[in-house]
Formats: C-alpha cells, sequence, structure tokens
C-alpha cells in the first residue's frame, strides 16, 4: 500500500475512535474537498472560467464543510450564510489586488520545475492565481464562521432573552478569543508550505529590495495575508448574519403569539 | 453622550487609519530611490503585431510585441529617458503587459550616444503589498482592538524568529534543518501561547498538549514511512528545494501542524477551564467526556484549514500538468502527493490532540489535587 492510503486510513480510525459518527463524517467531507478541488482544476484545464469555477467550488466546499460537522441548525446555517457572505467579499478584494499585484503564473525561480513544459497554454494566469488565492482561504473562512456561530448560539442558548445590540458586542467578544490562535494556524500552515522558499531566498542572497518585488514572493505573502483579512472579516460578519437570524425567529414568534 | 463621544473616537480611527494607509501607499509608489536596480516609469506604449502560437498540445495562445517609452527614477542614471521592448502572451503565465503608470525593474546594458539601451526585467510590487498588509493591520486594529494587537505581535515575533531560523540554516548549509525547526517550534509554541494567554497553569498545559500531538504525529508519520517503505512519495516534486528534501520536508510538516495543533488546544483546554469555573463539582471524568466532545466538533474543519493551505498552493502547476498532455494520476503525483501527505499528517496531529488535551486538562486542572 501507498504511503498516503496507510496515513489516511490512519487518520480514519483515529478520527472514528476520538469523534465516533461525526469523525467519521467529517473525514468523508475531506476526501469530498479533495474530490471538489481537483474537480476545479480540470474544469479549468477544460477552459472553463477560473472565476465562475472558483466561486461554485468554494460555495459547495463550504457548504460540505459546515453542514457535515456536528453543529445545531442555527448555528450551521448562519455560519454558511456568513462564510458565502465572506467569500464574495473576498472575491471583489482578491480579483483587483492580484490585478494590481502582477503576480500570476510562475516566476524565474519556477523555471527547473518547468523544464519541458509549455506554459503558452491560452489560459489566463492572473484568473488562475486569482482562483488559487481564494481557494486556499476556504477553509479558513468555516472554521472561523464556525466557531463564532457556535460560540453565540451557547450564549443565545444560556441567555435566551439577549438584545440583538448584545450579542453583537459579545460576537466581538467570541471573536477575540479566537483570532489569536487563528493567526497562528494561518502563520505556521502558510510559512510551513514556504520553508524551502525562504531558505532558497537567504541561500541566492537575494536582497531585501529583490525579495519584497519578487513574483513567487509576493503571491505567497498576499495568500497569508487574504486569508487573515478573511478570518478578521468573518467576525462582524457572522454576528451580524447571526443578530438577523434570531431577530428573524422573534419577530415570528411574536406573530404566532399575536394570531 | 457617552455613546456619542465613543462613537466619534471610532469616526477619528477609522480616519486616521485611511490617512496612514494613503501615506503609506503614496511612499512605497514613490521609493524608488532607496532600490539599487534601476526602475523604469512607463509614459508610453506603442503595441506592435500579435502572432498565434500553438503548442505540441494544440494549445492556442498569443504573443504581442510592445514598446515602452519612459524615464529611469532612481540611481545614476535617474531622470533620463530610455525604450524598452517587451513580449507578452495571452496567458501571461512567465511575461508581463505593461501600462502607462506601470514602473518596472530594468537592467541597463550600455549608453550609445544620447539613448540608453535595457531590457525589462520584471514588475515593481511593493506597493501592493504594503497595501494589504496595511488593510489587514488596520482591520485587525480596528475591529479587534486590544487583541488584534496582541494577534498582531505574536505573528510579527514569530516572524523574526522564523527568519531568524532560516539564516541559521543557511550558515549550517541545511545539515541540521530538523533540529533547527524541530527546537524552534518549542520557542514558537512557547511565546505564542505566552502572549495569548499569559503565564499560568492553563498556559503550560495546553503548551505541553501541542507539543505532544505534534510529536505524536510526527512519530506517527515515521513509523507509516517506514512500513510502506514511502511508496508514492515524490520528493523530487517538492518545489524549490535547495538541499536535502527529507528533513526538510519534515520541518515543513512540523511547522505546519504546530499552528493548528496550537490552536485547537487552546480552543479546547479554554473552554474546560471556563467549565470547570462555572461547574466546581465536575470529576475529572466528566471534564475528559466534555473535552472530547469540543474537540471532535473541532478537529474537521481544522484539517481542512491545512488541507487547503497545502494543496490550493499547486493549482497552477497541477493545471499546467494537464494542459501539457499529462495524464490526471501523473498530475496528481508530480504536484499534489507531498501536500496531501503534509496534511494527512498535520490531520493525525490535529486528532490525537483532542485526547492528549482533556486528559491533561482534566487531570491537572486542579492546583490542589497536584499538590496532594
Amino acid at each position: 500500500m501507498s504511503t498516503i492510503t496507510v496515513l489516511g486510513l490512519v487518520l480514519l480510525i483515529l478520527m472514528v475512535l476520538v469523534g465516533g459518527k461525526a469523525g467519521a463524517q467529517s473525514f468523508l467531507a475531506l476526501i469530498l474537498n479533495f474530490g471538489l478541488l481537483y474537480l476545479a482544476i480540470v474544469l479549468v484545464a477544460f477552459h472553463f472560467s477560473p472565476l465562475i469555477v472558483t466561486l461554485v467550488v468554494g460555495m459547495l466546499v463550504l457548504a460540505l464543510t459546515i453542514f457535515m460537522s456536528s453543529g445545531d441548525d442555527l448555528s450551521s446555517t448562519v455560519a454558511f450564510i456568513a462564510s458565502a457572505v465572506v467569500l464574495v467579499v473576498l472575491v471583489l478584494l482578491i480579483v483587483p489586488v492580484e490585478n494590481w499585484a502582477l503576480v500570476q503564473g510562475f516566476g524565474p525561480e519556477d523555471s527547473e520545475d518547468l523544464e519541458g513544459l509549455s506554459v503558452l497554454v491560452g489560459i489566463k494566469f492572473v484568473q488562475v492565481t486569482t482562483a488559487t488565492a481564494i481557494l486556499s482561504t476556504l477553509g479558513a473562512i468555516a472554521e472561523a464562521a464556525m466557531a463564532i456561530s457556535a460560540g453565540l448560539s451557547e450564549i443565545l442558548e444560556q441567555h435566551p432573552q439577549v438584545s440583538t445590540t448584545a450579542l453583537l458586542g459579545d460576537g466581538i467578544a467570541v471573536g477575540k478569543q479566537i483570532i489569536g490562535t487563528t493567526f497562528n494556524t494561518l502563520f505556521f500552515g502558510f510559512f510551513g508550505g514556504f520553508l524551502a522558499l525562504f531558505i532558497w531566498f537567504t541561500g541566492v542572497h537575494y536582497s531585501f529590495g529583490e525579495i519584497l518585488n519578487d513574483k513567487i514572493f509576493v503571491s505567497e505573502i498576499l495568500m497569508i495575508l487574504f486569508a487573515m483579512v478573511s478570518v478578521i472579516l468573518t467576525v462582524p460578519i457572522t454576528t451580524w448574519v447571526m443578530t438577523r437570524a434570531v431577530a428573524g425567529q422573534r419577530k415570528r414568534a411574536a406573530k404566532q403569539e399575536n394570531n | 453622550m457617552q455613546v456619542l463621544k465613543m462613537k466619534r473616537g471610532l469616526l477619528w480611527a477609522w480616519l486616521i487609519a485611511m490617512v496612514v494607509g494613503g501615506i503609506l501607499v503614496w511612499g512605497t509608489a514613490h521609493d524608488a530611490a532607496f532600490y539599487r536596480d534601476p526602475i523604469m516609469q512607463v509614459t508610453g506604449v506603442t503595441t506592435g503585431k500579435t502572432t498565434k502560437e500553438t503548442d505540441d498540445f494544440h494549445n492556442v495562445d498569443s504573443q504581442t510585441k510592445q514598446v515602452l517609452s519612459g524615464k529611469i527614477l532612481n540611481g545614476k542614471y535617474q531622470g533620463q529617458h530610455l525604450t524598452v521592448s517587451n513580449v507578452y502572451s495571452y496567458s501571461r503565465a512567465m511575461d508581463q503587459k505593461y501600462h502607462v503608470g506601470s514602473q518596472l525593474f530594468v537592467v541597463v546594458h550600455s549608453r550609445n550616444g544620447q539613448s540608453l539601451t535595457a531590457t525589462a526585467k520584471d514588475s515593481k510590487r511593493d506597493t501592493t503589498l504594503v497595501f494589504m498588509v496595511w488593510l489587514v493591520v488596520a482591520l485587525l486594529l480596528l475591529i479587534m482592538q486590544f487583541s488584534g494587537f496582541m494577534a498582531f505581535l505574536s505573528v510579527a515575533a514569530n516572524g523574526v524568529l522564523f527568519f531568524l531560523a532560516i539564516v541559521l540554516n543557511g550558515s549550517t548549509q541545511g545539515a541540521q534543518v530538523l533540529w533547527i525547526f524541530g527546537s524552534l517550534a518549542v520557542v514558537f509554541a512557547a511565546l505564542t501561547l505566552w502572549l495569548v494567554i499569559g503565564a499560568n497553569r492553563q498556559m503550560l498545559i495546553t503548551f505541553a498538549t501541542t507539543l505532544g500531538g505534534t510529536a505524536f504525529s510526527i512519530i506517527v508519520a515515521l513509523l507509516v514511512f517506514h512500513v510502506t517503505h514511502e511508496r508514492g512519495m515524490y520528493y523530487e516534486s517538492m518545489q524549490y528545494v535547495t538541499q536535502l528534501p527529507r528533513p526538510l520536508f519534515l520541518a515543513e510538516t512540523l511547522l505546519g501542524s504546530l499552528g493548528a495543533v496550537m490552536d485547537e488546544s487552546t480552543d479546547i483546554i479554554s473552554s474546560l477551564f471556563a467549565l470547570k469555573r462555572e461547574r466546581p463539582e465536575l470529576s475529572a471524568n466528566q471534564v475528559f467526556k466534555s473535552g472530547r466532545q469540543i474537540g471532535s466538533t473541532i478537529m474537521g474543519p481544522l484539517i481542512n484549514v491545512l488541507f487547503f493551505i497545502f494543496v490550493a498552493d499547486t493549482f497552477p502547476m497541477a493545471m499546467l500538468y494537464l494542459k501539457n498532455g499529462n495524464s490526471w494520476g501523473y498530475t496528481f503525483s508530480m504536484n499534489m502527493s507531498m501536500g496531501v501527505v503534509q496534511s494527512l499528517i498535520s490531520g493525525i496531529g490535529i486528532v490525537l490532540a483532542v485526547p492528549l488535551a482533556s486528559f491533561l486538562a482534566s487531570r491537572f486542572m486542579d492546583k490542589k489535587k497536584v499538590t496532594a
């Protein structure tokens, strides 16, 4: 058996042992997410618009990740709506910034890997790089939205009559608790992935100015920064969606009482 | 009145952030004097003819010539006018289309008579970078205030440590990469948890869980590598490798899972401490059980975070492989297999940290129990 199969089996067994049915579901979500990601690449290679493919795949990934993890209905629904809103806002930020930064495609550091490959493939790489940046933030958006909405629904459970203005403050308070550690997840996740690149920069003695304008470096750092923006935006947006949902619920309840 | 004052304060804060951002962006757009390499500002573009290109795999693309005229902004050629020719393709994977107003680095070859001859090297990108850094810091401070500042501080401190470690790695020619980044992981974890939680018992338990979870995942990974003889792992597919790939890969994985395991154990353990404060009568076993429950809801999404970071990054190269007539399987092996292995190893660490965090928190939370 290959290493990937064995590691996958070990992960599945551990997830079932620790989380039971929820663990098995999360594992299934992970596999489906991989399938969706690969599907996105294949579709773009078949000349479907990278942005539309990314938006559709992104929504599916968010839905899968959020609804296949355990959680009550209200908090899952709120988390999904909020993360979808964040995704749209993020696209509006990433598209102009990627066009401005001119970091599409590959840099001189990639030339060894590109040997023997034709790069003139007739697909706009600005859009491919934009799609990459959006996809890499999906996990972080889903995680942050779920954490905030779960925290808020717990507060609602303990104090069912809390006012919507107070709930707004609570959301920011929950966000403050998670922001420090979430940032570190992103920092280490990305920097772990780029370790080889940074070692390259010091090994080949790039100057500070060269690094700051390097295509690959800027593109990678922009990805971290997009992920951080998405996590920060998730906090107020999830809180706002939750207050709307609660206000709607209360209105309906009041109407029923009047009838 | 109080509310009005607060609102006005907030308005001022947003206004100041905007002004600072404007100054930073304007400043980096005019910082050519700090660079040693000559920078050219484009003032005129004439577009030449476009030729159609078809490669061996029937991919249709086009290449267009453009002649850029402009002046040098810095260095000994400052103020001199020059023209540079440039070629860009429709897909623009390795080239660049410049517009009036673009700033780019050029390599000046010689001076014959009045005009300079030079070739375009690469675009100037520091303005975009500074804009995005400003956006993150401003949003962080305006929305999260003090907690945002602490989060920023811990990322900045870790960034400095990371840089020092890379320099140290370079000075040892990469022979000690796993030791350097392994011991760095310990320092990273201690520093971050101290900044986020503070120096107390809760921090110690979280610290122990973080190290334990990460170490276990690496041990499990090494065992699996040994049993399967690393079949299906293509170290040669790793990008930008300048030293022995295997220890480098392990160091990358170690760092990648460290942050997520730390995130998760912080969440579990702080919830358990809060639970115990509210209901001190809970027994150690009950605390362990609720820890497992909290952990099993957050582990899935966390594994996902790392999965998308590790694997989405391979999108452009994987697509290029497919467009160059490679099979789906080969494209996966050469681009995504290492990222998937990394996500799986981190996932194992994240899952193992759940019982570890619950166990350590349930046994060592009470001060009395430890001293007794």
